[in-house]
């Protein structure tokens, strides 16, 4: 019995690093027009006006990587059970030293949740990432609150991403090895994904 | 600052529409003429534009009896003390104050991210083909070698005061006149004295700063820097109270959701 099972193809993987690197990029060349107290980020792309473009060019690769891993896993993700439901009752069981068993599938609620975020906020960003960079084609009243928006899915995503590192890293021991190797270990798959652990060996 | 900052009072009720003003303006900024067309109205041109700093508003107002009144205002940028271009600026010194109050700008430093363009309450800041920001500086070239802005230089009827702000208040207040802009935005560097309602000049009667760049500026940012130490602070803190889940290499230890 191989000790791994596959969980990311090449595909998910590649597309997933295209979000990363993009989404660095973007954080990175945006922090200066977030606010002026990150003004020492721009340097990083010889000047505020060198920030912006790389803010467009990765805004546009973002958007696009980023939509293409929701819709290819979207089927996977807008569809909760009776098992997510105790998961979000329980959280998981992260707030818990003896969490008691959850049967998730490939993707446990939080992930699915977490998915959905990233759609949505994707599709926002996008929209308002666009209106942003086109002030004077659009109404003031619309550029303001467009400017807003994107702020708050900023921050949000942000935060989101801090958790996201954490409990995909150091927070889960062998997670990681899926998105850089394509495989996880069995005992990591029996013992955070039965459900979907038992599919693949029902195969 | 405040005793420092110098300003414009724009006397409306002075004003002939004769437009030296814009003019002016024109020449000593050497700002080229737009190309307007006839619209029926003697305002021209109809809006700020890159090239135009300042301008005059022909307002028609007919009474009861039918008879029409012509107002002329100034329009150009009112030098805020609580400035929204400035607020949102990202690029130092791209939009500075000086230490007389005056709100200049450096196209130099400016980055084309025309957020001022969306926080400027009274909607003032123009960006041309040079995609650069423009505004009236209140000519601090002039002010700063002693001389008085072009336009109110070229002013006929006394509607453009320059000045030192208190003693323009003053003199104003002495003389009955209702101001406008006195402490709205902390207070406007150029103040109008005026003969009905602000809204009758094309003015916003409660001037602020727009509220979505309020909460963006003053609220947002605030809350998402306590926002993503937060989470790096949950995160950690999570790590060493609950600790990380590895999965166990017995397979069958200690946890309770390794049991099959």
């Amino acid at each position: 019995m191989p000790r791994y099972v596959e969980r990311f193809d090449t595909k998910e993987r590649i597309l997933h690093w295209f979000v990363a690197a993009s989404f660095l990029t973007l954080l990175l060349s945006g922090l200066g027009l977030y606010s002026r107290l990150f003004h020492g980020y721009f340097d990083l792309f010889g000047g505020g006006q060198g920030a912006i473009l790389v803010h467009k060019v990765a805004g546009v690769v973002f958007f696009a990587a980023s939509l293409l891993l929701f819709f290819g896993h979207f089927r996977e993700m807008n569809s909760f059970d009776a098992d997510d439901r105790v998961w979000f009752r329980t959280l998981g069981g992260y707030l818990s030293k003896n969490p008691e068993h959850i049967e998730s599938g490939k993707f446990n609620a939080g992930q699915k949740a977490f998915g959905i975020f990233m759609g949505i906020a994707t599709l926002l960003l996008g929209i308002t990432g666009l209106i942003n960079w086109f002030p004077l084609s659009f109404p003031r009243a619309i550029v303001q609150l467009s400017l807003l928006v994107h702020g708050l899915l900023f921050v949000l995503f942000v935060m989101m991403m801090v958790v996201h590192v954490y409990l995909t890293t150091i927070g889960n021991p062998g997670t990681l090895e899926g998105m850089l190797y394509g495989n996880v270990r069995r005992i990591w798959a029996r013992k955070h994904h039965p459900k979907w652990y038992k599919e693949v060996e029902g195969k | 600052m405040a005793q420092l900052r110098t300003g414009f009072l724009v006397d409306a009720s002075r004003c002939i529409g004769c437009r030296s003003c814009q003019v002016a303006c024109k020449e000593w900024n050497r700002l080229e003429a737009d190309k307007t067309t006839n619209q029926g109205t003697f305002e021209n041109p109809r809006d700020l534009t890159p090239n135009l700093y300042n301008r005059i508003q022909f307002i028609e107002k007919a009474d009861d009896k039918g008879a029409v009144t012509w107002r002329f205002v100034n329009q150009r940028c009112l030098h805020c003390g609580d400035a929204g271009c400035m607020k949102v600026c990202p690029s130092p010194g791209a939009l500075y104050r000086t230490k007389d109050g005056i709100v200049g700008f450096d196209k130099e430093k400016c980055i084309a991210c025309k957020y001022c363009v969306s926080a400027c309450p009274f909607d003032v800041p123009r960006y041309g083909p040079d995609d650069k920001v423009s505004k009236c500086h209140l000519c601090l070239d002039r002010i700063g070698a002693g001389m008085v802005p072009a336009c109110a230089k070229a002013c006929p009827t006394q509607t453009l005061q320059f000045g030192g702000r208190d003693a323009l208040i003053a003199k104003a207040k002495g003389a009955g006149k209702t101001l406008y802009g006195e402490n709205d935005l902390a207070g406007l560097g150029v103040l109008y004295a005026l003969e009905g309602k602000p809204e009758e000049y094309g003015l916003p009667s409660d001037p602020s700063i727009p509220a979505a760049i309020f909460l963006w500026k003053d609220v947002l940012k605030p809350l998402g820097i306590l926002g993503f130490w937060g989470s790096v602070a949950a995160a950690v803190l999570h790590y060493v109270t609950f600790g990380s889940r590895p999965p166990e290499e017995d397979g069958e230890g200690k946890g309770g959701d390794a049991h099959a």
